[in-house]
């Protein structure tokens, strides 16, 4: 076994060169220290790799999936609960994984969205309002260290980076007419105006109101006028061409790092970036309380030491919690005693779609659409928004309306009862794929204690080292939750007036199916929390076991919301991003006592 | 003795060329301006003097990716082989060095250096109206700013007896420039002064924006030769468009702000800079002052300043409305939904600064159309500027159109929204193609 | 490699007019008999009776051949280290050993065998209502195959079939773009500016492919 090749000590490492590994690339070269950037997938940028026409291949990577991580050589294992062996997750399904130079944010939907301010203090909340026993002693949901209030200036910063297109629905306090009335108070309205609404969202905004719901423009990354950026880069409208997400955007629209930061650090001299650098290990010194580098295997093959005084840990929710686990940083979570936090409080997110089904002389158009921009959303069954005292769950969801886009592979939506396949299969495809549109519950999923992330003990990945794990499942307060939030869609669609509707809900008895596509939020393994007694990281983001370590990305969420978690996660590291700026780069040290 | 008469021809046809020879050599010794005086090294002149040599964009030849700044090494192409630009860093063994600054003066404005005339390449042609304390100021920064470069001259690859320089000096005799130091007219306005001097000098716009003759010579140097000055010549497979204001194809409809714009960024709100224009904006108009960049502007806007009898640019609503109601039958427009309406839109206005307007561009209106079929062809990628970092790439298309698609899209850009662009036949289109970039 | 008539195929000409010229697809991963398999299960399972297009018209069974020679094919796009646990809950989802190829070559295999037991012979040799009634059987995991599950097989036959109607003509089926055509997808035309602001107006144009060609 030979020993690493020792590298040039750098100021600062990042493993992972997506949005978080951006924003803190751009902070820490700011401050002028000398960065060296990791990312163990290819450099991509909008030319070559998103360039219209042949970005619109929906097979290639809308089917094949070519943006994303290579499950060949890297997946996860999962497992429903302790007592099960966990198998591999050998195909795509449930969720996809990014890679390369931007990594997931550049084939995401760009649904930019900020929680509400109860989220962040949701054990609180939820107990002050409904007792301390509402919540179930298996649900170990907790309070963020930071509130609403203290992130704010920090998801006005990121939306005005991104271009995000929306209407202000509560500015300064004051609620607005046209935007989600359940948003926390923002300081600025938002950066572009929001895109007009797809026919589908147009109905469905008809039929909220006549219940009585509040609908607003989905807030979309998806700048909808040509814009620049307080970085001064310049952003592409969105032109609603229907490949979003699982694609890269060719119009400069969709807001990526590539089209948001990376153009402003493209020249400088204090920043290189490693491509094909696959992070194995974080180093820690012989007292454990120092973060000493990290070991890398470049792309040929060659092992390679990178000694920094800082490490940035944003590879991603999965990859962050189990390179903690490989490198020994923190002890792993036992669900049995409930001892250890790496690993700990694994969420997700569960989902529901009420189809409807219109006649021949209604055009849905579906192929016309975006990840967010032209969608249509209400938000008074997420979060806490409406009194749950009788609802027997915690947590809600977001209902938006509109497909992001008619790609026939993946999206085609036939009523229940269609064959399959056979004449009927090809008459049904004519009469319904231009007439039918979905409506999407989008709801949270908690925390449990046998619900978390470890390292398999039997499946390696292409370096041999051993997979992450997962295990998990749904509990009764999700199935609550989303049969709630899908009766409503429900009666919200009724309202559009379809020739027909169908509803895919998941009930109790159906198990976590890795073969569904669900959504990509997946949380946890490495928590925000008050005390190293509850978490990995504290409110800075910087890991209470290694001072000189910040861990950034959706792995900080201590349970799920409803929202899509970018606008989240990128404002936590904004706010840490301030702080290693005007405090820790000063005087390293742990930030908080 | 009917040999007799044949010999006394070529022994006559011998001494004219040796005649020839000695006087080009003799000329090119005597070329220049003995008076110059070397200048202080001063940290202010070498400032200016770096500061000038961005504006004249020196580096464009003679700086190459991977090699130091200023070395030279850039393969340039000419109708009779290739040759290499010079390292001009104070390196004495390789590079300038051992220059005075009447050598210089002498290589900058009279296009002599190491005893003989350069290659036209070399644009002393526009470079000749350097005033003298621009010139020190240039040879201060070439000798005490630039780092000296250990970089050997490469040889030029033009064939004996092709490479003779003596016919050089009498080109240089009959179809350059006097060397005469800019001065402007008593009572111009310092703006417009200003803006001449660097648009006919350092600038050198019209070595690309000038058309040439016959022998390669510009047909105008200055506002005051006519009409033929910076109205738009051929450089390779690229049409540099018309800088006066002459009618469609030309900068007649742009403001000076926008045109200040322009060369600050290489975008407005009219278009975006393609071609080795880009490179200009990149290492050499950004760069420029407010103050340098408006005179430029100011200068540019006043050829045709009387007016022209072309009418401005007018836009029309008609071929979008075709396209919104499901009409694309006109020739072309089929090809435009299917490759370009995604970034131009279908009203051809594109994205201000992003993907440039085809409506009223003066590039797709201009009788010539290289440049509108190149960049269809080859795509184009958007200077990455201090002031605008972010980079917009438009890709080619010569894999997916035919010629004859190309022709048609081409025509229907050049003819629609109110655009008075003329044809392009297929034969031009499928000439393009061929001639490699 | 033995052709098997498949009619004519029409294709599309430069400059996007379309021409129909009659043109046999010589496979390159399937055999003589797994090609009759191939032809006859995709043209059951989008049939060309009944209005619009079926997998024949379209072009599936050259898809499908070409991405077995692509790493689709050969399996470069899952994780196939072992040990497998093919009797995983199937909400674990695909736990099996098995690359598309060897699915296509194992599985027609045995499907073949089972149709000889059953009916006395290969399946393309089936009425076609026999041959929808031994897709359905296999579609249930009704059948007994030894190697690969039936269920498995016209599991990755179905998904290659509406793969490779409906994905871009460049892979080799949905020729001429008849699929989206039969739909109304645009294709690959990704640009709807003008329709922002037309809302439950009818689209008018018809597709085109990432190639440029138009239908």
């Amino acid at each position: 076994m030979t020993t690493p090749r020792k590298l040039k000590p750098v100021d600062a490492v990042i493993i992972g060169y997506g949005w978080t590994g951006a924003i803190l690339a751009k902070t820490l070269t700011d401050a002028g220290l000398q960065v060296v950037a990791l990312e163990r997938g290819p450099a991509r940028d909008t030319s070559p790799d998103f360039e219209y026409p042949r970005i619109a291949d929906e097979l290639r990577y809308g089917i094949r999936g070519d943006l994303w991580q290579p499950l060949a050589a890297e997946t996860v294992t999962v497992r429903h609960t302790v007592n099960d062996t966990a198998v591999p997750y050998r195909k795509y399904g449930s969720f996809v994984l990014g890679n390369g130079v931007g990594g997931a944010g550049v084939h995401w939907n760009g649904q930019l969205w900020r929680a509400s301010p109860e989220d962040f203090r949701l054990r609180s909340h939820i107990e002050q309002r409904y007792g301390k026993h509402f919540i179930p002693s298996e649900m170990t949901i907790q309070d963020y260290p930071v509130s609403f209030e203290e992130l704010e200036p920090h998801f006005d910063h990121f939306e005005k980076v991104c271009g995000v297109s929306g209407v202000a629905g509560n500015l300064r306090g004051t609620v607005q007419p046209h935007g989600n009335p359940f948003e926390g108070p923002r300081s600025d309205e938002f950066p572009t105006p929001p895109l007009p609404a797809i026919y589908a969202a147009q109905l469905f905004e008809k039929a909220s109101a006549q219940l009585g719901y509040r609908s607003f423009p989905v807030p979309a990354a998806n700048s909808s006028v040509a814009f620049t950026n307080p970085y001064g880069v310049r952003l592409g409208p969105c032109n609603l061409c229907g490949y979003c997400e699982r694609f890269g955007c060719f119009l400069y629209s969709k807001a990526s790092p590539q089209t948001t930061i990376l153009p402003i650090l493209a020249a400088r001299p204090n920043l290189e970036v490693r491509t094909g650098a696959y992070v194995t290990r974080i180093l820690q010194d012989s007292s454990k309380k120092r973060a000493t580098g990290v070991i890398y295997i470049d792309e040929n093959g060659q092992e390679l030491e990178q000694p920094a005084d800082l490490v940035i840990l944003s590879a991603f929710q999965m990859h962050n919690v189990r390179l903690l686990l490989l490198s020994g940083i923190g002890a792993p979570y036992d669900p049995s005693t409930g001892q250890g936090l790496v690993g700990k409080n694994y969420a997700y997110q569960m989902c529901a779609v009420t189809s409807a089904f219109f006649a021949e002389d209604v055009h849905i158009n579906p192929f016309i659409g975006a990840g967010a921009a032209g969608l249509s959303a209400i938000d008074e069954f997420n979060s806490d928004h409406n009194d749950h005292s009788k609802l027997g769950f915690v947590g809600g969801a977001v209902i938006f309306a509109g497909a992001t886009g008619g790609r026939p592979i993946d999206q085609m939506l036939l009523p229940p009862g269609t064959a399959r396949w056979g004449r009927a299969w090809k008459a049904a495809v004519r009469k319904h794929y231009r007439h039918s549109a979905p409506v999407t519950v989008q709801g949270s999923v908690m925390s449990y204690r046998d619900r978390y992330l470890s390292l398999d003990p039997t499946y390696k990945d292409k370096h041999g080292l051993p997979l992450l794990r997962i295990t998990f499942d749904w509990h009764d307060n999700e199935y609550r939750m989303a049969a709630y939030a899908a009766s409503k869609a429900e009666d919200i669609v009724r309202e559009m007036r379809p020739q027909s509707q169908a509803t895919l809900l998941l009930k109790p008895g159906n198990h976590y199916d890795t073969r569904i596509y669900q959504s990509t939020h997946t949380t946890g393994g490495a928590i925000i929390g008050s005390n190293p007694a509850n978490s990995v990281i504290n409110r800075y983001s910087q890991s209470w076991e290694l001072p000189n370590l910040f861990i950034y990305g959706a792995s900080a969420f201590p349970q799920n919301v409803g929202y899509n978690p970018t606008g989240i996660l990128a404002g936590l590291a904004y706010f840490s991003a301030e702080k290693l700026k005007s405090t820790y780069l000063r005087s390293p040290g742990p930030l908080v006592s | 003795m009917r040999g007799k008469p044949l010999i006394l021809l070529l022994a006559a046809a011998l001494v004219a060329l040796v005649g020839a020879v000695v006087i080009a050599i003799v000329g090119d010794r005597l070329a220049g301006e003995h008076a110059l005086t070397a200048p202080a090294r001063s940290a202010a002149l070498i400032e200016r003097g770096a500061y000038l040599a961005r504006l004249g964009d020196c580096e464009a030849c003679h700086s190459i990716p991977g090699k130091p700044a200023f070395s030279g090494g850039l393969r340039m192409q000419t109708p009779i082989g290739a040759i290499y630009t010079t390292n001009i860093t104070p390196d004495e063994a390789d590079g300038i060095g051992r220059l005075s600054v009447a050598d210089f003066d002498r290589a900058l404005r009279y296009g002599v250096a190491n005893g003989h005339s350069l290659y036209p390449a070399m644009p002393f042609t526009s470079y000749y109206n350097t005033k003298p304390e621009d010139v020190q100021a240039l040879y201060a920064y070439f000798r005490y700013g630039v780092t000296p470069a250990h970089v050997p001259n490469r040889m030029s690859e033009i064939p004996f007896p092709l490479s003779m320089r003596w016919p050089l000096t009498y080109w240089r005799w009959f179809f350059a420039a006097r060397p005469v130091p800019f001065s402007a007219p008593a009572n111009e306005d310092a703006a417009l002064a200003q803006g001449a001097y660097f648009v006919d000098g350092l600038g050198h716009c019209g070595e690309c924006h000038t058309p040439r003759n016959a022998f390669m010579q510009l047909t105008a140097i200055t506002r005051s030769g006519g009409p033929r000055y910076l109205r738009g010549a051929v450089i390779e497979t690229y049409f540099a468009p018309s800088l006066r204001s002459d009618g469609p194809g030309s900068l007649q409809d742009w403001s000076e702000e926008e045109l200040t714009q322009f060369l600050r960024t290489g975008a407005n709100s009219r278009g975006i800079v393609f071609g080795s224009m880009s490179d200009v904006i990149i290492h050499s108009t950004q760069h420029m002052t407010e103050t340098d960049a408006k005179a430029t502007a100011h200068y540019l806007k006043s050829l045709d300043a009387e007016g022209t009898a072309e009418l401005p640019y007018v836009y029309n609503l008609g071929t979008e409305q075709l396209l919104r109601k499901g009409d694309a039958s006109k020739e072309g427009a089929f090809v435009y939904l299917n490759s370009c309406a995604a970034c131009h839109r279908p009203d051809g206005r594109g994205y201000e600064r992003v993907f440039p307007a085809l409506a009223g561009n003066p590039v797709v209106e201009a009788q010539n159309a290289d440049s509108v079929v190149s960049i269809i062809l080859r795509g184009s990628q958007t200077p990455r500027t201090v002031q605008t970092p972010a980079q917009f790439t438009m890709p080619g298309f010569a894999w997916r159109l035919s010629d004859i698609q190309v022709m048609q899209v081409a025509n229907f850009v050049r003819s629609s929204w109110g655009n008075r662009g003329p044809d392009v036949t297929l034969g031009e289109v499928t000439q393009l193609r061929s001639q490699a970039h | 490699m033995p052709v098997v008539g498949l009619g004519a195929l029409a294709s599309a000409g430069c400059n996007g007019t379309p021409q129909t010229q009659a043109r046999a697809y010589v496979p390159t991963y399937f055999r003589a008999a797994e090609w009759e398999f191939l032809v006859a299960a995709v043209s059951r399972l989008i049939p060309t009776e009944g209005q619009g297009p079926g997998a024949i018209e379209a072009g599936v069974p050259e898809f499908v051949d070409r991405q077995m020679e692509m790493p689709y094919g050969h399996g470069a796009y899952f994780y196939l280290q072992g040990p497998f646990h093919p009797e995983s809950a199937a909400t674990l989802g695909y736990q099996h050993r098995y690359t598309p190829r060897e699915i296509y070559r194992f599985g027609i295999e045995n499907a073949n065998s089972a149709s000889t037991r059953v009916h006395g012979r290969e399946f393309a040799r089936l009425e076609p209502s026999s041959q929808d009634e031994f897709l359905a059987s296999m579609e249930k995991g009704a059948l007994n195959f030894p190697n690969i599950p039936a269920a498995l097989l016209f599991a990755q036959l179905l998904e290659n079939t509406r793969e490779g109607y409906f994905s871009d003509p460049m892979y080799g089926g949905n020729r001429n773009m008849v699929a989206w055509n039969w739909i109304g997808f645009p294709g690959a035309r990704a640009d709807f500016t003008d329709w922002i602001d037309q809302a439950g107006k009818e689209y008018p144009y018809g597709p085109v492919s990432v190639g440029g060609t138009r239908s």
